[in-house]
Formats: structure tokens, C-alpha cells, sequence
């Protein structure tokens, strides 16, 4: 017995020690613990587990959505319904009259983000390489608009905004992007201003000895670089505009209502009015149309965001939004 | 600049000072031209500063000192000094209540984002194929995290997890700590998936981060000899200080003015409620926001200082 199992031990040892073994270690664990086959089942396992985490109320929206009313009032029915009920969507549709829905925050989402995408650029650009006196002042006053909670000047802006008439109109939105305000436009200032630092600046050096306009240069120099920050810029504005409803709830109640106030107004729309909305009591009855109105409202973005992630994540490496 | 120097010492001496003038003149010329240019592309954020802004921030900050009364024909003022502040410190019996929670809250969430985010961005920075996709699925949530559906997905409770009941965390929680302490933990669970969508930039901050750390430092000090466990302790984590304070920066500006914080719902109850008025709503608003800004500044401060450090040590 013992003659027989020391060959087989040496033998053991021998492959350990051999190349074939040590190959195969370098595949399991890597050179380094965080390189080879363990570290990498470890690592998809985690994110797997978070993700799914991460996405389920999503899920949520999508199977409660079409669960049809007995699934819903089912509690034993939680994930997978037992048969596929479009009517809530076309209910949905109905009650959102989403094409004008559409339409209207479209307009907002998209005039809104391509005016702030050029006026921040433009204030950034100002911020980040243009001599001026007061600009560190004006920096910090850009700063401090982006603190400031909007309950603090919403009433007055109510005020301003009905003496000129703009209220139910795109107006309230376009405007104050038009001149720098728009929605958390501080921040894609500040985002620009850190992309603008970080370009080299012998280019404009050289087109202002060519002879150059600081604006010509901005507009066929700076800005064509700069895309991988507007896109950022445009992306988040877009869907920030898209989803906004503080202060739509205030300025867009009437005539042009985007999205997202139908959605507020849904059930009410659908069912009449709830004796127990008031205390935000679930009504499972409306839950699958709600949420198949919450899916078509995140629908649009969400085919946007596929499309255009990849530049998306992409150009916020490298806009340095940190710094 | 340097032909203009030239040419003055060659001109005799009576002439040097009309062109010394001419010379600040053009210089002043020059420097204003530059300066205009600055003050253009400024110029929209100013006006839309000044129309937006800060006259509405101003006029708000006037109807804190009086009592607002909203009629047929407008607002009534009637100036009452600092009565609004004292009503809202001494007297409202709710919202210090909801400050001192929000603060509790507070406390509770950043560290839960700052660390979630830091793991997160730490595993979508190893190299492995299909990271895209993860990396893409990490910031889904900022595309609907914000507005009206993240309050319908909230009031359903699809921000739980279920885990939470099926392992008795809650009642764990209930048992362990006291009572003041374990209710805000509870509610907490009850939504943390909702709080960890709100990490989306963060991780985006945080990978971008990593990225600033050069490639060589790692391979001296693998070279060295330091497991990737030492590296990270080592390296990684003091170099990306900096980020680590931006992200707390963002996260505070980020909840302070979420629309599920309550003190927010509490100022907007209060804005149509016609016995306290919209007067007394912006003096909460108005308190709520300058204890921001103290955050804020603490924060800053500590940015800047973390900056120098790093760069002192670099």
C-alpha cells in the first residue's frame, strides 16, 4: 500500500509543480487574484445580483402593466401573470391622450435641451477660458443657483410668468433656458466649464493668431470638440426635462400639458374621482393602468438612452464631470 | 507688445510721455475688447440671472417678513419683522420635527449611496467582457428616477426588497436598536432601492474617478509586491478623496431637493394653505436653505482641503 502511494503522491506533486497545473491556476485565479476565471464569476455573480436588484421595480411596472384585473387582485400572482392583458396600455393610452401628450413634451424635452446645450455651452466657455472681471463672483453665483430649492422663487415666478402670459404655454420652459435658467442649467454650466479647461489651449491660441473671432472660434472650433459634452449635456437635460413635474404641476395645467401631468391626473381621468386617493391609498384596480402609463412615458427615453448609451457613457469619462 | 517697446526707445525723450498714454490707452482698449467678449457670452446667463433669479429670490426673501395674503386683485402684505421664522423655529410643532428626520435620514442615506456607489464603480472598472451592458443598466435609473413616475413606483412599494421580510432584517433591526433609532432604519429599507437609483451619476463619478489614477502607479506597486487588496487601500482610495467628496456634495444638493423629502412637502403644504400663507412657507423654505448652505460650505471646505492635501503629498 505505502509503495503504491507514494509514486502516486509524487506524481500529485509533479503535476502540481508542472506547467500544465501552473497554467491552469493562472486561468482560475490570475496573475493577481483579480484577473483570472474565480475572480471573474465573482465579479458577474455581484453585479448580476445587484442588477436585478437594481431593475426590479421596473420589472414591476412592466408585469404589473399587463396583468389583467384578476391577476392584480390576486396577491398569490406576483411576477409572471397568467395571461397577457393589453387593455390596460390601450386604457392608458386613452387616458394619457398620448399622441398630444406626446407632442407637447417633445417640444419642451427637445427645444429645451438643444437652447441649454448652446447657451450653457456658451456661459461655460465664458467661465472656463475667457478673461473677465468678476468671474470667479460669477461662478460662485452659478454655483448658488444650483442650491437653491425651487420653493423658493416658484410663487414669484407664477407671478412674473402670468403678467406676461406665458403660463399653459412651452414658453415658462424655453425661456428661462434661453437665457441660462433652465432646468438645473448650473450644472451643465459647470460641466462645460471643466470640458472647456481641459482642452489644449494652443488651438484657440492658433485660430485667434489666424485671425479669428472669439465667436467664430466658439462656434466652428470649440463647440464641434466639444461633443462628447454636449451630448452629456443634451441627454440629461432631455430626460430631466422630460420627467420634470414640480414645477410643470405648477405652470402647465391647462390647454399644453406634457406627460407627466396626465399622469398624475390618470386615475382620476379613468375611474373618476378616488374616495381614497386622499390618503394615497392603493387602488389595485388602477394600479395596471398606472403603470402601464408609467411605461409609456419612460418608453421614449428609454429607446433614446439604448441608442445612444454607449457615447453616452463614453463622453462622461471623458467630460471629466469630476474634476 | 514687444515692437511698441522698441519703437519707444528709439523716439526721442519729449514724445515718451504722450506715448506712454496712448500706449495704457491701447492697452486698455485691447483688455476691454477681451473683456467684452467675456461679458457677451455671459451676457444671456445674466440677464436670465437677474429676471429669474435673483429678483424672484429677492422678492420671496421680502414676503418671509410679512404675512401674504392672496386675493382677487393680489397679494396683501403686512409686515410682521421676523414673526414668520420665530412661528416656523418655536412654534410649528412639525417642521423642526421633519428637519431633525430629514437630517437623520440624511445621514443614513449618504453613507449607504457613497458606499454602494464606490463598490459598484469598483466592479464595473475590472475588465471583463460585457461590462456595457452592466454599465449601462447602472445608469437606466437616471432616465427615470426623476418625477412623477418615481412616485408612482414609490407609493406602490416596488422600492422594497423582498429580502428584507423574508430574513426578518426589520424585525432584527426592531429588536436591536432603540426605537428612535430603528424607525428611520425601517423606513429606510423600505425604499433602499429607490435610494440606491439615486446612485447613478455617482458611479459614473466614481469610474471616472479611476480613471484619473495613472496605470504605472499599479504596476510599481505590483512590482513591489502588494496584492490588489493592498493597492486598493493604498492607492486607490486616497487618490480618489477628492471624488469621494464631490460625490457627497452632489448626493446632499441631490436630496435636499428631491420632491420625496418631506420637509419639501411640508413647504408646499403650506403654500396654499390661506391661515399661515405663502409668507410663512418661503421663511421655511428660506431656513431650510440657508442650513444648505452651512452644509454646503462645511462641505466645500472640505473638498478644497482633501485638494491641497493631494496635491501637497503628490
Amino acid at each position: 500500500m505505502k509503495a503504491e502511494l507514494t509514486p502516486n503522491k509524487r506524481s500529485v506533486r509533479s503535476f502540481l509543480e508542472g506547467r500544465k497545473a501552473q497554467k491552469i491556476k493562472m486561468l482560475v485565479l490570475g496573475q493577481h487574484m483579480n484577473d483570472g476565471w474565480l475572480a471573474k464569476i465573482f465579479i458577474y455573480y455581484l453585479l448580476s445580483i445587484v442588477a436585478f436588484l437594481y431593475l426590479q421595480p421596473f420589472f414591476y411596472m412592466i408585469t404589473t402593466m399587463l396583468k389583467d384585473l384578476t391577476d392584480l387582485l390576486d396577491p398569490t400572482v406576483k411576477w409572471i401573470p397568467r395571461s397577457i392583458d393589453w387593455s390596460n396600455l390601450e386604457r392608458a393610452f386613452k387616458g394619457l391622450k398620448y399622441p398630444e401628450s406626446l407632442l407637447n413634451t417633445t417640444t419642451i424635452a427637445l427645444f429645451g435641451s438643444l437652447i441649454q446645450v448652446l447657451v450653457c455651452g456658451m456661459t461655460g466657455y465664458a467661465l472656463a477660458r475667457l478673461k473677465f472681471p468678476g468671474k470667479s463672483i460669477f461662478f460662485g453665483l452659478v454655483f448658488l443657483t444650483f442650491l437653491i430649492p425651487p420653493q423658493i422663487i416658484i410663487i414669484p415666478l407664477y407671478v412674473i410668468f402670468s403678467k406676461l402670459g406665458w403660463l399653459n404655454t412651452p414658453f415658462v420652459f424655453l425661456i428661462p433656458a434661453l437665457f441660462g435658467q433652465g432646468l438645473k442649467s448650473a450644472l451643465f454650466i459647470i460641466i462645460f466649464r471643466q470640458f472647456f479647461r481641459s482642452l489644449p489651449k494652443a488651438l484657440e491660441e492658433a485660430a485667434l493668431i489666424d485671425g479669428a473671432t472669439v465667436i467664430r472660434m466658439f462656434f466652428r472650433i470649440i463647440m464641434p470638440l466639444s461633443l462628447p459634452a454636449c451630448l452629456v449635456v443634451f441627454l440629461f437635460s432631455f430626460v430631466w426635462y422630460w420627467n420634470e413635474f414640480y414645477l410643470t404641476s405648477f405652470f402647465l395645467i391647462n390647454d399644453f400639458t406634457p406627460l407627466s401631468i396626465r399622469l398624475g391626473s390618470l386615475e382620476t381621468v379613468i375611474y373618476g374621482p378616488n374616495p381614497v386617493a386622499e390618503a394615497k391609498a392603493l387602488n389595485p384596480v388602477t394600479e395596471g393602468t398606472k403603470m402601464a402609463g408609467a411605461f409609456l412615458i419612460v418608453f421614449p427615453p428609454l429607446l433614446l438612452y439604448m441608442v445612444a448609451q454607449r457615447w453616452f457613457v463614453e463622453g462622461i469619462e471623458r467630460t471629466g464631470v469630476v474634476d | 507688445m514687444n515692437p511698441v517697446i522698441q519703437s519707444n526707445e528709439s523716439r526721442p525723450e519729449s514724445n515718451e510721455k504722450s506715448e506712454l498714454r496712448s500706449r495704457k490707452r491701447a492697452k486698455f482698449l485691447f483688455r476691454w475688447n477681451e473683456y467684452g467678449m467675456g461679458y457677451l457670452f455671459m451676457l444671456p446667463w445674466i440677464i436670465g440671472f437677474l429676471v429669474f433669479m435673483a429678483f424672484p429670490i429677492c422678492w420671496s426673501l421680502y414676503l418671509t417678513f410679512n404675512k401674504v395674503r392672496f386675493t382677487g386683485e393680489g397679494f396683501k402684505y403686512e409686515w410682521i419683522g421676523l414673526q414668520n421664522y420665530r412661528d416656523a423655529l418655536l412654534k410649528d410643532n412639525e417642521y423642526g420635527v421633519q428637519i431633525i428626520a430629514f437630517f437623520q435620514q440624511m445621514i443614513l442615506i449618504l453613507p449607504i449611496i457613497i458606499i454602494f456607489a464606490l463598490l459598484v464603480a469598483i466592479l464595473l472598472n475590472q475588465n471583463f467582457p460585457g461590462r456595457f451592458i452592466y454599465r449601462a443598466i447602472f445608469f437606466l435609473p437616471v432616465i427615470f428616477s426623476t418625477g412623477q413616475v418615481l412616485t408612482e413606483l414609490f407609493q406602490q412599494g416596488a422600492g422594497d426588497v423582498p429580502f428584507i421580510s423574508q430574513y426578518g432584517i426589520d424585525t432584527f433591526v426592531e429588536e436591536n436598536f432603540s426605537s428612535s433609532l430603528a424607525e428611520p432604519i425601517i423606513s429606510l429599507l423600505s425604499m433602499i432601492i429607490i435610494i440606491l437609483w439615486s446612485s447613478g451619476v455617482q458611479i459614473l463619478i466614481f469610474i471616472a474617478g479611476f480613471q484619473t489614477v495613472s496605470r504605472t502607479i499599479y504596476e510599481a506597486v505590483r512590482i513591489d509586491g502588494a496584492s490588489p487588496w493592498e493597492s486598493f487601500w493604498k492607492i486607490t482610495l486616497p487618490s480618489i478623496v477628492p471624488f469621494i467628496a464631490l460625490n457627497l456634495l452632489y448626493t446632499t444638493v441631490d436630496l435636499f431637493t428631491s420632491p420625496i423629502n418631506p420637509v419639501m412637502e411640508q413647504i408646499r403644504k403650506h403654500m396654499f394653505n390661506v391661515s399661515t400663507g405663502y409668507g410663512y412657507a418661503s421663511a421655511l423654505a428660506w431656513f431650510y436653505f440657508l442650513l444648505i448652505i452651512v452644509i454646503i460650505a462645511l462641505m466645500l471646505w472640505f473638498l478644497n482641503s482633501s485638494n491641497r492635501k493631494r496635491r501637497y503629498t503628490a
